[in-house]
């Protein structure tokens, strides 16, 4: 007798409209064509209009992991997401402001199936979302990118990382890889509808690790505030 | 076929006095069970839940119908396209039950094989109909090999094999049936048929009750259910197929019992076949596209068998669409 691995869907059983806002959503084939050609649409953009230039891409470790940037701008997630290549590309997905990007349901339908962005519910997270992501960034072995401030800079300047961090990857092998994100806020501030053209620089550093870290909340401190420092080391004049 | 109209006129749609009865049938049905339900509310005879579960049913019913006899009635094209959208979206909802959603090759292997053998279809190319099964195969087989991954070859392909084996080829038969043009009472007689032997186990074992049929791979079926089932699909189809088939070699009482019997039989395995599937995974439903239903194919599962079953029998006999141009694209 043989013993299949028969894994369905995680989200099997959902109608569309959940899914879109689901944690456990799974992309099939048809979502990954609508997400490549959209990825290609992405860097055709940020290469037209930003010139964006990209250094220390060998810093990225295969997945998982999850990659952190300072956050000013939408064009944020959109450079993170552009520059992964390969199987890091096919995996990734963005944490997103739930009550930004999943309370319409157009939104929700572009930023799940553009983005491929999960929702965070911002001061409302349950803890067991947490967990969820937890989990499926090892076991699905994914790319998170997040934003660790939770919220756009409306100054341009840092703000403090929140612990959430540190609750997703505390005590496990996943490295964090942090970048600095250079004229996303001159070229499309929060206060700003669209965006204008201007140039954009991504610096992706070394990757770090926090196995020894303790899954709690003092440890998901210690986590956020070394995020923090190595983010900032990238920016440019620190 | 070459000059068809965009929809077929109504006296082509109706030509057949059997297509007259199935929808006649159908419609009588509808609205019986709609009183029913009506009454059970009015005197709130039955549970809530249980008048709920039946409402969504009958819901999804009514806009079930229009959308598996529409495209029968509205032509050829229509009907090929609409089987096509079915194995489509029963093959989506199998990847994601089964787990091979995520094998993007097998899944880019099956679409290509799903979406050619309607192509041959909608060509009426029966050469290229049927070479499309092992030359599918063959494409399953090597797909994902470039991967360089052999853990799991067997499970994958052998899961892209069975899904484009059920949701490709087989369903593909029922298209291909509308090459004929005297296909609309046959496809609306094994549409009807498949969901009268669902509703008349569902009675039956309700009814009756009595010893289950396979208890650990569909606790709810019961003996009773599964002969009374048979019985009824079994002469309703034999009824229906002597007008259909009138004149023909099939005509024969013998033969039209035989054809009963196939379709009552590859119907309920269908059912069966899917519970099995199900049971494997550890799923009660593979989808919530159909309210009260659960996914496209908890409703269509039991078509699945048919469709090949009944169409090499109808083939013997009588064959689909001998007198008609074939070729209609690739010909030039």
């Amino acid at each position: 007798m043989m013993d299949w691995q028969l894994k369905p869907a995680r989200d099997l059983g959902l109608s569309g409209r959940d899914r879109l806002r689901s944690l456990s959503r799974e992309p099939g084939l048809p979502a990954a064509a609508i997400a490549f050609l959209w990825r290609r649409l992405l860097r055709g953009y940020l290469a037209l209009f930003h010139g964006l230039r990209v250094s220390g891409v060998e810093h990225l470790p295969p997945p998982p992991f999850v990659l952190i940037a300072n956050h000013a701008s939408h064009l944020d997630a959109l450079t993170l997401s552009a520059v992964l290549r390969g199987a890091a590309a096919r995996r990734a997905f963005v944490l997103a402001a739930g009550d930004t990007f999943f309370t319409s349901l157009p939104m929700a339908a572009f930023a799940a199936h553009a983005i491929n962005a999960l929702p965070i519910w911002r001061r409302r997270t349950r803890s067991s979302d947490l967990t969820t992501l937890r989990m499926r960034l090892l076991e699905d072995r994914l790319v998170l990118v997040l934003f660790p401030e939770g919220t756009r800079s409306r100054d341009g300047a840092i703000a403090r990382f929140q612990p959430g961090i540190g609750a997703l990857i505390a005590g496990t092998a996943v490295p964090v890889v942090p970048c600095w994100i250079e004229g996303a806020f001159a070229a499309w501030p929060a206060q700003r509808r669209l965006p204008r053209p201007g140039p954009l620089s991504l610096r992706i550093g070394a990757p770090l690790r926090f196995e020894t870290a303790e899954n709690g909340r003092a440890g998901w401190e210690t986590v956020a505030t070394a995020c923090e420092a190595a983010v900032g080391d990238l920016a440019p004049g620190a | 076929m070459a000059g068809e109209p965009f929809i077929a006129p109504i006296g082509v749609m109706l030509a057949s006095p059997v297509t007259i009865w199935i929808l006649a049938a159908v419609f009588a049905v509808v609205a019986g069970a709609a009183l029913v339900i009506a009454g059970l509310s009015l005197t709130g005879a039955a549970a809530p839940a249980m008048r709920r579960e039946l409402r969504l049913r009958l819901l999804s019913w009514c806009w079930l119908l229009p959308l598996m006899f529409g495209p029968v009635l509205a032509g050829r094209v229509w009907t090929i396209a609409a089987v096509t959208a079915l194995g489509l979206l029963c093959f989506r909802e199998y990847a994601r039950a089964t787990g091979l959603f995520r094998d993007w090759v097998i899944i880019g292997a099956v679409l290509l094989g799903v979406l050619a053998v309607n192509f041959a279809v909608l060509d009426h190319w029966y050469g290229f109909f049927v070479a499309l099964w092992p030359l599918t195969v063959g494409v399953i087989a090597i797909a994902s090999i470039p991967v360089d991954r052999p853990a799991g070859y067997i499970q994958r392909s052998a899961l892209g094999v069975f899904g484009y084996m059920l949701f490709g080829a087989g369903l593909a038969h029922l298209g291909y049936m509308a090459n004929d043009p005297g296909y609309r009472p046959i496809l609306l007689m094994l549409m009807a048929t498949v969901a009268l032997s669902d509703v008349a186990a569902f009675t039956f074992g309700k009814l009756i009750g009595g010893p289950k049929l396979l208890p650990a791979t569909s606790p709810n079926k019961s003996v009773a259910g599964a002969l009374g089932a048979l019985a009824t699909t079994t002469a309703v189809v034999a009824f229906l197929a002597a007008a259909v088939f009138q004149g023909t070699n099939m005509d024969k009482p013998h033969w039209l019992v035989c054809f009963g019997l196939i379709v009552g039989i590859a119907a309920q395995a269908g059912d069966l076949m899917l519970s099995s599937i199900k049971r494997d995974i550890g799923i009660k439903d593979m989808g919530v596209t159909l309210p009260g239903h659960g996914g496209v194919l908890d409703r269509f599962n039991s078509l699945l068998l048919v469709a090949p079953a009944a169409f090499h029998f109808i083939g013997y006999f009588v064959g689909f669409g001998l007198q008609q141009p074939t070729r209609l694209i690739t010909g030039g």
